[in-house]
């Protein structure tokens, strides 16, 4: 890019000159590059942009049905005589329930399947592998009533 | 209940299978608590058959949804469980159209020199 010869091309070049002086007055510091105050002992990583993810397809084409729903969280209720005691005297319902469900998922498949509200839930699992859950009903519940309609008398 | 037909449960909308599936779910629930208290033989082996039910009708749901999930990612980035899924090694392998390539030196010497077969005179 020479600058054109003549009158002219010598004005231009001044005026390139006056720029370049310009810009270096206003940048003074960029002539000495100053180290960060560091007040830490410790180098901790610097946080970063991160991004959402924008997938190019999805992975599944569609989200698998409920895993473990309601009806297969309980399996069946226990009929024992011990089982019976816990009906009579501590106001509980034993339920032999799937293995993955947690206490909060059998409280709520308790209340969807027989409309009663429970006290607590505990759980054991049982040398043969499966899942017991006994389950305190509220104390406006009748155990014994509510066995009766389920059909375990 | 009558005996479920599955080309009468391919007639039905979604909706209706989904209350088909928990109605058969609950009443699984009520054979499974007759089967703890002794409950009588046919309801016992009623359980089979509503089991079967079940799962009929998940089939029927299932594949209906996989045929419109098809049409909808048609001509698009298919996403996996859409792909075909034969086994690990053959998804790994060459296409047919990738084996078959061949340079042009390779096609023109095919050309010019092809494989020449003779029969001798007896």
């Amino acid at each position: 890019m020479a600058p054109p010869k003549g009158p002219s091309g010598k004005s231009d070049v001044k005026a390139q000159a006056t720029k370049a002086a310009k810009a270096l007055k206003g940048n003074a510091h960029i002539k000495k590059k100053t180290r960060k105050m560091r007040t830490s002992v410790t180098f901790h990583r610097p946080k970063t942009l991160k991004r959402a993810r924008v997938p190019k397809y999805p992975r599944l084409s569609a989200p698998h049905r409920q895993r473990l729903d309601h009806y297969e969280v309980l399996k069946y209720p226990l009929t024992t005589e011990s089982a019976m005691k816990k009906i009579e005297d501590n106001n509980t319902l034993v339920f032999i329930v799937d293995v993955r469900a947690d206490k909060k998922k059998i409280k709520d498949a308790v209340k969807k399947m027989y409309d009663i509200q429970t006290k607590k839930v505990n759980t054991l699992i049982t040398p043969k592998g499966q899942k017991k859950a006994y389950v305190r009903l509220a104390a406006d519940y009748d155990a014994l009533d509510v066995a009766n309609k389920i059909g375990i008398i | 209940m009558a005996k479920i037909k599955v080309h009468e449960l391919r007639a039905k909308s979604k909706a209706d299978l989904q209350t088909q599936l928990r109605d058969l779910k609950a009443e699984l629930a009520l054979l499974r608590v007759s089967k703890v208290t002794g409950g009588a033989l046919n309801k016992l082996s009623k359980i089979k058959v509503v089991r079967l039910s079940i799962a009929q009708v998940l089939t029927v749901l299932s594949q209906t949804q996989k045929a419109h999930l098809r049409t909808a990612f048609k001509n698009k980035r298919l996403p996996l469980d859409l792909r075909p899924k034969k086994t690990r090694a053959i998804r790994r392998r060459l296409t047919k159209h990738q084996a078959s390539m061949k340079t042009v030196k390779q096609k023109k010497k095919d050309t010019y020199f092809p494989k020449r077969k003779y029969a001798l005179k007896a």
